[in-house]
C-alpha cells in the first residue's frame, strides 16, 4: 500500500481507493434508472471523467503510474461533484466517492493547481471574503433594513450566493422570517468555504469555518437558518468533517417553512396559478437525502401544479454549477443546465424552481443563453409573490 | 509507468503521425494519447498484468472504424476493442499497446427490435441496462436474458464471449442465442453473417432472424476475444416474458447436495436458470458483511427463477422441482426449498439483486479486485470439483466462493470459483488460489471461458495440438498482421510469423 501524507485532509478516502471500486461503472447510470446521470462523462466521455476513472486517477497519481503534469486538471476538475455516481453505486465505498474526488482534488491543488479561474474562489475570499470579489457586506445596512437586532436566537445565514448575485431570494428570506416574526439576526458572513473544499483548496477552510462559528456564538444564537443548499450541506456535513464543533441547530429555510406548514401556522391566502416543475438541488437532495419536503411545500401552495421531470429526486440531472465548474467550465456549465431546461420543457412548466441559489444562478444563466422562456425562481420567491399569514 | 509488452507497432510509423490520422478519423475530441485517458484502461478488477494502450479512440460508426482497420492493418497497430472492461478477464487490457476502440460511449444503439421473430439488433456499446430498458418501455411482453453483472456491463461483449443468462437452464450461454454478426476483417472488408447475409448493401433490418442453415462463420468471431475482427452489430434473440413468476430459494446442507439437484433439475424443463452459491458469500446479498459459514448453516443456496404461462402451468412446475427435493432428499440429501418473494421481504431491496437482474450483485463488488475461474464444467464431476476446490480455499484462507450452474437442459454445467480480493495488496495470494484451482479443475475436465493469457498457456498445454494448429491457421488467415487484440490466448506479434 502507498504512504499517504499524514496531513492531507481526505487521508482516509484515499487510501479507500485502493481497496474499494472494481471499476463495474454502475456509477454511470442512474441505477435500475438506466438513465444518463453523469454529467462529465457524458461530455468527456473517456474513462478518465468518470467516477470510477478518477478512481484509478488517485491510484495512479499514488503509486507513481501517473506523473502530476497538466493533463490531469480537465479530468480531475471538470466534474461538479453532484453526487449521482454515489446514489448510482451499491458498493461499499459508494457513500464516499465525492470526498474521494474532493481528496484528489486537494492533492492536485498541491502539484498543479486547481482548474482555470478557480483559484480566484480563494483569492478574492482573501480580498473580500466572498468568492464573487465583491465588496464585503458586514450585513449591518441589511439589520437596519429590517431592524434586526444584534442578538437573537436564529442567525440567518445568508451565503455569498444570495448575497451577492440572487438578491431577491435574500430578499424574500429575510421578509419570510419577519412575518415569522423569528427572533433572528445576520452576521457579518465570510463564506462558508463550500466553494473551496469542493475544489480542494483547503487553505482557508479551517480559519473561515472557524470565523463563521464565531460569529454565530456572538450573536448569542443557537439556531442558523440557511437559504442556500450549498451551505447547508457545508454547514452540516463539512464543519464535522473538518473537526469544527458548532453546537448549533442548522435548518434550510424550507424546514422552517414545512413545520410552520405542519403546525397550521402558516397559512396561504391566495394562490399561485402556474404549472411549477422542481429542480432538485444536489446539495439538497443527494447529498443531504432531502426530496419529499420541497416537493410537500409546493402541494401545498393554491392553484400551483407542480410537475415532475422525468429525473427527478435521486436521478436528478445536475444543474452543472456545483464542484468548481461554474467558475472553471463556465461554458459547460450552462450547457449542462440546457440539457435541465429542455427536460424541464418537455413537462409544460412555465416555471422552473429549486432551493439552491447557485441552481438558480446557472438555470437563469442557461435560461438567457439559449433562449427559454422560463421564470427560474426559488421557494422562497414564489413563497413572497402569495399572500400568506403566520400566526406566532 | 505502467508499460506495453514489447511490440513493433510503432517501427513503421511514428505516434504522431498515428495521433494525426486518428484524429482525421475520428476527430480530435473523439481520440486521446494523455496518460491520463489511457490509465484507466491500462488494466481492470482481475489480477492481469497491466498494460498500458498508447491511444483511445470513441467511434461512432462502421466507416471510421474500416478505415481504422486499414491503416492499423498496413503499419500492424494493435487494436483492442472495449465497452467497459468487465469481462473479468483482463481480455481488453492491451497487452501490446496500441488503440483502445472504446464502443461503450457513441455506437451504443439498439438498431431495431423484431418483435415477431423476436430479436434486437444492436451496436457493440448496448449494456444490459440500457436493454432492459428498453425492452420494458416499448416491448413489454419480450425479454432478454441476463448474467450476474453489473447493469453497465455490454451484452454483445458478453455474447461474443459465451456469457451466462438467467435463462441458462433453458437457452445455454448468450453464444447460443446470436443470430447474426456485421464484422470488420482485417482488410477492411465488411462481412454480414447469419441470415442477414442478403444483399450488396446495408442488410434488411428485418432480415436478422437465424444463425443457421449456412456455413456458420459466426464461429469465427464467437468465443476469440476480439482476435478475428472488429465486429460493429449484433443480433440478439429476446424471448417472450412469462407473466407468472415464482422464484425458489433452495438450500443445501451436505457439502455436495447441490451437485444431484443440479442435474435432476436440469432434465426435467422446468425452471429458466439456477444461480447456486457458497453460503459464505450468499449470506452477504441479504447484508451479511463477513462471508463465514457457521457449523449448522447450510452450505450453498440457489436462486431459482421460475416462470409459467398462467398459476397452473406454474405449479405443475413447483410440484415437479418438489418432487425432485422430496426424491434426492429420500436419497441422503438435505436439500429445502423457500418462497424466494417471501425470503426477500424479510430483508432490503439489496436482497433482491440476485434475482432482479441486472443489478450490481453486492458481494462481487466488495472490493477493488475481482477475477474467476469461470468455467463449463462435466456435471458428472459437480461433487468432486465442490469437495477439492472447498479445500483449496481453506489452505489459502480464503471463503469459499463457488458459482454453479446447469446449463441447457442439463447438457453442461457451469464451475465458478469467484475471488474477491484487494487488487493492490492480496494480487499474488489471489493469483496462487486461483492457479490451484485451475489446475485442479481443468484436470477435472472444466473448460474456462473469457480465459486470460495465463489461463490460456495452461490450456495450451493440455489441449491437442491439431486443435492449436488449426486456432493458428485460422488466425494467421484472419488477422495476418495480428492487429486484433494480440496477447489473447497468448497471440504475441511474432506468433503470426511461424
Amino acid at each position: 500500500m502507498v504512504e499517504i501524507d499524514e496531513k492531507v485532509m481526505n487521508k482516509e478516502v484515499l487510501e479507500m481507493a485502493f481497496d474499494r471500486c472494481i471499476k463495474c461503472s454502475t456509477c454511470k447510470y442512474s441505477y435500475k434508472n438506466f438513465e444518463k446521470s453523469c454529467p462529465s462523462g457524458e461530455k468527456f466521455l473517456f474513462e478518465s471523467y468518470w467516477p470510477s476513472g478518477r478512481i484509478r486517477i488517485i491510484r495512479g497519481v499514488l503509486n507513481g503510474e501517473l506523473d502530476w503534469t497538466d493533463e490531469l486538471i480537465d479530468p480531475i476538475f471538470a466534474c461538479t461533484t453532484c453526487g449521482a455516481c454515489m446514489d448510482s453505486c451499491q458498493a461499499p465505498h459508494a457513500d464516499y466517492i465525492v470526498e474521494m474526488i474532493e481528496a484528489l482534488r486537494e492533492l492536485a491543488v498541491q502539484h498543479i493547481g486547481p482548474a482555470k479561474n478557480q483559484q480566484f474562489l480563494v483569492s478574492r475570499c482573501e480580498e473580500s471574503c466572498n468568492p464573487y470579489g465583491e465588496p464585503n457586506s458586514d450585513n449591518e445596512d441589511l439589520k437596519k433594513k429590517y431592524n434586526l437586532p444584534d442578538k437573537a436566537e436564529w442567525v440567518y445565514f445568508i451565503g455569498c450566493t444570495s448575497n451577492y448575485r440572487q438578491q431577491s431570494l435574500r430578499d424574500a428570506t429575510l421578509r419570510f422570517l419577519k412575518k415569522a416574526k423569528i427572533d433572528f439576526t445576520l452576521v457579518d458572513e465570510h463564506c462558508c468555504t463550500s466553494p473551496m473544499i469542493r475544489t480542494g483548496q483547503l487553505s482557508i477552510v479551517k480559519d473561515y469555518m472557524n470565523y463563521n462559528i464565531a460569529q454565530i456564538k456572538n450573536a448569542g444564537a443557537k439556531k442558523v437558518i440557511t437559504s442556500c443548499a450549498g451551505c447547508y450541506k457545508t454547514l452540516i456535513n463539512d464543519f464535522e468533517r473538518f473537526g469544527e464543533e458548532m453546537g448549533f441547530e442548522i435548518y434550510h429555510s424550507l424546514e422552517l417553512v414545512k413545520q410552520l406548514l405542519d403546525k397550521k401556522k402558516l397559512k396561504f391566502k391566495s394562490g399561485y396559478n402556474k404549472i411549477v416543475t422542481y429542480h432538485d438541488p444536489c446539495h439538497l437532495g443527494r447529498h443531504m437525502g432531502i426530496y419529499e419536503l420541497p416537493r410537500e411545500i409546493y402541494k401545498q401552495i393554491p392553484d400551483l401544479k407542480l410537475v415532475e421531470m422525468k429525473r427527478n429526486r435521486n436521478f436528478s440531472w445536475c444543474c452543472g454549477a456545483g464542484g468548481g465548474v461554474k467558475i472553471g467550465y463556465p461554458d459547460w456549465a450552462i450547457e449542462i443546465s440546457k440539457e435541465r431546461l429542455e427536460e424541464a420543457k418537455e413537462t409544460g412548466a412555465t416555471v422552473i424552481t429549486s432551493t439552491c441559489p447557485f441552481c438558480k444562478t446557472n438555470l437563469t444563466d442557461a435560461n438567457n443563453a439559449y433562449n427559454f422562456d422560463f421564470e427560474v425562481l426559488d421557494l422562497m420567491e414564489i413563497l413572497d409573490k402569495v399572500e400568506i399569514e403566520i400566526e406566532v | 509507468m505502467t508499460i506495453s509488452k514489447k511490440s513493433n507497432a510503432f517501427e513503421k510509423i511514428g505516434k504522431a503521425e498515428v495521433l494525426s490520422r486518428l484524429i482525421d478519423i475520428f476527430g480530435s475530441t473523439n481520440v486521446s494519447n494523455k496518460q491520463v485517458d489511457l490509465y484507466p484502461y491500462s488494466y481492470d478488477m482481475t489480477e492481469n498484468e497491466p498494460h498500458m494502450p498508447d491511444f483511445v479512440v470513441i467511434p461512432e460508426n462502421k466507416e471510421q472504424l474500416v478505415e481504422l482497420v486499414i491503416f492499423c492493418n498496413q503499419y500492424a497497430i494493435p487494436i483492442v476493442p472495449y465497452t467497459s472492461g468487465n469481462n473479468v478477464g483482463g481480455l481488453t487490457i492491451p497487452d501490446y499497446g496500441g488503440i483502445i476502440v472504446d464502443f461503450g460511449k457513441k455506437m451504443n444503439k439498439i438498431i431495431h427490435v423484431n418483435d415477431n421473430m423476436m430479436y434486437a439488433l444492436i451496436e457493440p456499446g448496448v449494456t444490459f441496462g440500457q436493454l432492459q430498458k428498453y425492452l420494458e418501455e416499448n416491448y413489454p411482453h419480450l425479454r432478454y436474458s441476463y448474467p450476474n453483472a453489473p447493469p453497465y456491463a455490454g451484452v454483445m461483449g458478453n455474447a461474443l464471449l459465451s456469457g451466462m443468462t438467467n435463462l441458462g437452464a433453458k437457452i445455454g450461454s448468450m453464444a447460443d442465442s446470436v443470430n447474426g454478426l456485421e464484422v470488420i476483417i482485417a482488410d477492411g472488408d465488411i462481412v454480414r453473417i447469419g441470415s442477414c447475409f442478403y444483399g450488396k448493401e446495408e442488410a434488411d433490418l428485418n432480415s436478422w432472424w437465424s444463425r443457421y442453415p449456412m456455413p456458420d462463420l459466426l464461429g469465427l468471431f464467437v468465443n476469440w476475444q476480439g482476435m478475428t475482427g472488429l465486429v460493429t452489430k449484433c443480433a440478439v434473440q429476446l424471448w417472450p416474458k412469462e407473466p407468472v413468476e415464482k422464484p425458489q430459494l433452495a438450500i443445501f446442507f451436505g457439502l455436495t447436495d447441490l451437485a444431484p439437484f443440479l442435474r435432476e433439475v436440469g432434465k426435467i424443463d422446468i425452471i429458466n436458470d439456477i444461480a447456486a452459491f457458497s453460503v459464505e458469500v450468499a449470506k452477504m446479498e441479504v447484508g451479511i458483511p463477513e462471508p463465514v459459514k457457521y457449523p449448522e448453516e447450510p452450505y450453498y443456496t440457489a436462486v431459482i427463477p421460475i416462470s409459467a404461462k398462467n398459476e397452473e402451468h406454474l405449479n405443475v412446475k413447483l410440484n415437479l422441482l418438489n418432487e425432485i427435493v422430496e426424491k434426492l432428499n429420500h436419497q441422503g440429501t438435505n436439500i429445502h426449498l423457500i418462497d424466494y418473494n417471501e425470503f426477500s421481504k424479510l430483508y432490503d431491496l439489496k436482497a433482491r439483486n440476485i434475482y432482479d437482474l441486472p443489478s450490481q450483485i453486492l458481494s462481487l463488488h466488495e472490493y477493488s479486485g475481482l477475477t474467476w475461474f469461470g468455467a463449463y464444467a462435466p456435471t458428472d464431476k459437480f461433487e468432486e470439483l465442490i469437495e477439492k476446490t472447498d479445500k483449496i480455499y481453506k489452505k489459502h484462507g480464503f471463503p469459499p466462493f463457488n458459482y454453479l450452474k446447469i446449463m441447457k437442459g442439463g447438457h453442461y454445467g457451469i464451475f465458478r470459483p469467484i475471488f474477491r480480493f484487494k487488487r493492490f495488496t492480496e494480487r499474488e495470494r489471489v493469483l496462487k488460489l486461483a492457479e490451484e484451482i485451475a489446475d485442479t479443475c481443468i484436470a477435472l475436465g472444466c473448460i474456462p471461458y473469457k480465459t486470460p493469457s495465463w489461463l490460456t498457456a495452461k490450456l495450451r498445454e493440455k489441449i491437442n495440438p491439431g486443435w492449436i494448429r488449426l486456432f493458428e491457421k485460422v488466425k494467421r488467415c484472419l488477422d495476418p498482421n495480428n492487429i486484433f487484440n494480440p496477447g489473447r490466448w497468448n497471440t504475441s506479434p511474432s506468433s503470426n510469423k511461424n
